[in-house]
């Protein structure tokens, strides 16, 4: 342990002495802790983000979505009005899917990107057909204004309420808007409300229309992405899956729709993410074993270059263990800089991305990127101190 | 102390072997102050080099102290280099990034005791005594050779050892500090008793010397011719 500080110095003073050819080494090892923890940091905040929107709708959900779902084979579909594999529900199921006694509304959504187009401005967002439950199964409460409600959707009206960000973006101000006019594929739709903004990218930039009023243009074949389904309390929701299940059956095959609880969505997203988060640690760590090359090579190097330090200090001395953990100490600090400024930068770059993206910056991946990078410097750094450890005393202090 | 009993060092240099030290002979005794005297090539310094147990034999027997050196392991000949040796080279071979002070005390850092005395005054009393104590806080590249060679000997005193080997200590000097250096060399025999082999080709320094053993062509010789 008296060695510590002695090695330590020697190495400190050996990176002063060549600060370029130790930044560039640890540069490597910095580049791969930042991919990785930036990655991480990534992939963690779209989870979260991802799994608070869910949790956000309520426990007692049931989601109706074509094809495979979320949960089997076949498209998602989300994201937009076309339906990947599977069936187009219409209003016929959700009729039907109302009689289910458990069942305390049904929120049939239709979903399309178009350009909204205001007096001054236009913008690319989403309309989104719903019924008047799909505010409260939503959680989208009007900040100025008042939500349409059941005779708008009845009516087929054209009215509409705008997600905060993208009234911000249309008019002047959200409280403006309220009372204008937005022009979609041709279409005028008044402005009912404004909603409250609800750090939701996709509700934000929507605007939210009677499903109704979808028919025409928008939806000409009047269907539906999915439809969710609020159950009336948290025990009946595997009786009303059940029922769901039935009502759908008399009209589709099993394999064309899913019906999902809000849990097994859940799980399902936490396993979509478990797998893209290691993909994405698997493609960081390439940088890391890259950056851990390099630290080999410079290591060579150095030993090369100390050759003679080394001789005189075996004849004064040292053994082979002493030079060997001389080396392992200098890969091993060389890593470690490495290490820690890549999670300086990583941590920076994700308080800037925080803006715009759900990033977290995470304090296992932070943890185990500067444990990684140590165990990078001593793992490459065992070959070429290994060869420093084992030169002939008198062979190394000869070299010139 | 030492003794040396038909001992051959081969060097292996492609399809040839040079021979080195040929069924070389030696004894070393406690206290001397032994010149080994040869042309360039004869083998001196390999031989210093076996007696500082730096090299292995290629056969022939090396008793240290008592013990036989084949047996021991390679840690135990580091100890034995690091507590009972002392080396000064021709080219000082002092660590650049390290200062004069930290160069003396550095054989500290690879003693696996303590020693029983401190290795941090006995240090600053080396420099005093070699009148380098203002150089303590100086890189080796901004002494003179001179300081960097009792710098060396510092170095090579501090752990108390009991030989001192020395490989042509005053080729790179003048022959004014090369003097100098000879007769601080010698005042450490007669003051401290330690051993003294010094390795020369040069016939002023040898004539200091209280023995001395010729080599040619790897041999032990009578006589230097």
């Amino acid at each position: 342990m008296k060695q510590a500080i002695p090695l330590l110095k020697a190495s400190i003073d050996d990176f002063k002495r060549n600060k370029i050819r130790t930044f560039l080494t640890s540069l490597g090892i910095m580049i791969g802790v930042f991919s990785v923890v930036i990655l991480i940091g990534l992939g963690l905040g779209l989870k979260n983000y991802i799994q608070n929107q869910f949790e956000s709708l309520g426990a007692n959900l049931i989601l109706i979505l074509p094809g495979g779902g979320f949960t089997g084979e076949g498209g998602s579909g989300i994201g937009g009005a076309a339906l990947v594999g599977g069936v187009s529900f219409d209003e016929k199921d959700v009729n039907s899917l109302k009689r289910i006694s458990e069942i305390d509304f049904v929120v049939p959504v239709f979903m399309k990107g178009v350009t909204i187009e205001a007096p001054r401005e236009e913008k690319f967002g989403y309309v989104m057909g719903i019924n008047e439950d799909g505010f409260k199964l939503m959680n989208v409460k009007a900040q100025f204004g008042k939500l349409f409600d059941n005779s708008d959707v009845q009516a087929s009206a054209k009215v509409g309420v705008m997600g905060n960000t993208i009234a911000k973006d249309l008019f002047s101000s959200p409280a403006d808007s309220v009372g204008k006019t937005v022009r979609l594929e041709n279409q005028r739709f008044k402005i009912l409300a404004v909603a409250e903004k609800k750090g939701d990218r996709e509700a934000d930039s929507a605007i939210f229309i009677p499903y109704k009023t979808t028919y025409g243009s928008l939806n000409p074949d009047k269907t539906f992405w999915s439809i969710y389904l609020g159950v009336k309390s948290d025990e009946l929701v595997s009786t009303a899956k059940v029922e769901a299940e039935k009502v759908l059956l008399d009209r589709y095959d099993k394999d064309d729709f899913a019906v999902t609880e809000q849990s097994e969505l859940l799980s399902t997203i936490n396993q979509i993410f478990s797998i893209i988060n290691s993909v994405l640690i698997a493609i960081g760590s390439i940088s890391l074993i890259v950056g851990g090359v390099g630290i080999m090579n410079i290591m060579y190097a150095t030993v090369t270059d100390r050759t003679r330090e080394i001789g005189i200090r075996r004849a004064i001395g040292a053994t082979r263990q002493d030079i060997l953990f001389q080396f392992l100490a200098e890969s091993t600090l060389l890593s470690l800089i490495g290490g820690v400024l890549g999670l300086v930068a990583a941590g920076i770059i994700i308080i800037i991305i925080r803006q715009f993206f759900p990033a977290t910056l995470n304090l296992f991946a932070a943890i185990a990127a500067l444990g990684i990078s140590s165990a990078i410097g001593v793992f490459f750094g065992v070959f070429p101190a290994r060869r420093a450890a084992n030169l002939s005393p008198i062979e190394a202090i000869r070299y010139e | 102390m030492i003794s040396l009993k038909n001992v051959i060092k081969e060097y292996k240099i492609g399809d040839t072997t040079l021979k080195a030290l040929d069924s070389t002979t030696l004894e070393i005794k406690h206290g001397e102050f032994i010149g080994i005297i040869g042309s360039s090539g004869s083998g001196k310094s390999t031989l210093m080099h076996i007696i500082g147990l730096l090299d292995k034999p290629t056969s022939g027997e090396i008793i240290f102290e008592g013990r036989n050196i084949a047996k021991l392991t390679d840690d135990e000949i580091s100890k034995i280099r690091n507590s009972v040796v002392g080396f000064v080279f021709q080219q000082f071979n002092l660590i650049n990034n390290l200062t004069v002070a930290e160069n003396i005390r550095l054989p500290l850092l690879y003693s696996k005791t303590k020693p029983d005395y401190d290795i941090a005054n006995y240090a600053n009393d080396l420099m005093r005594m070699f009148g380098i104590d203002k150089r303590a806080n100086f890189y080796p590249n901004k002494i003179s050779g001179g300081e960097q060679q009792r710098c060396a000997i510092a170095r090579a005193l501090v752990m108390k050892p009991k030989i001192i080997l020395a490989d042509e200590p005053t080729g790179n000097l003048d022959s004014k500090t090369g003097n100098e250096i000879i007769e601080l060399i010698k005042k450490l025999n007669k003051d401290l008793n330690v051993t003294v082999v010094i390795v020369t080709h040069e016939k002023s320094v040898a004539d200091k010397t209280r023995r001395r053993v010729y080599i040619k062509d790897g041999r032990v010789v009578d006589k230097y011719i």
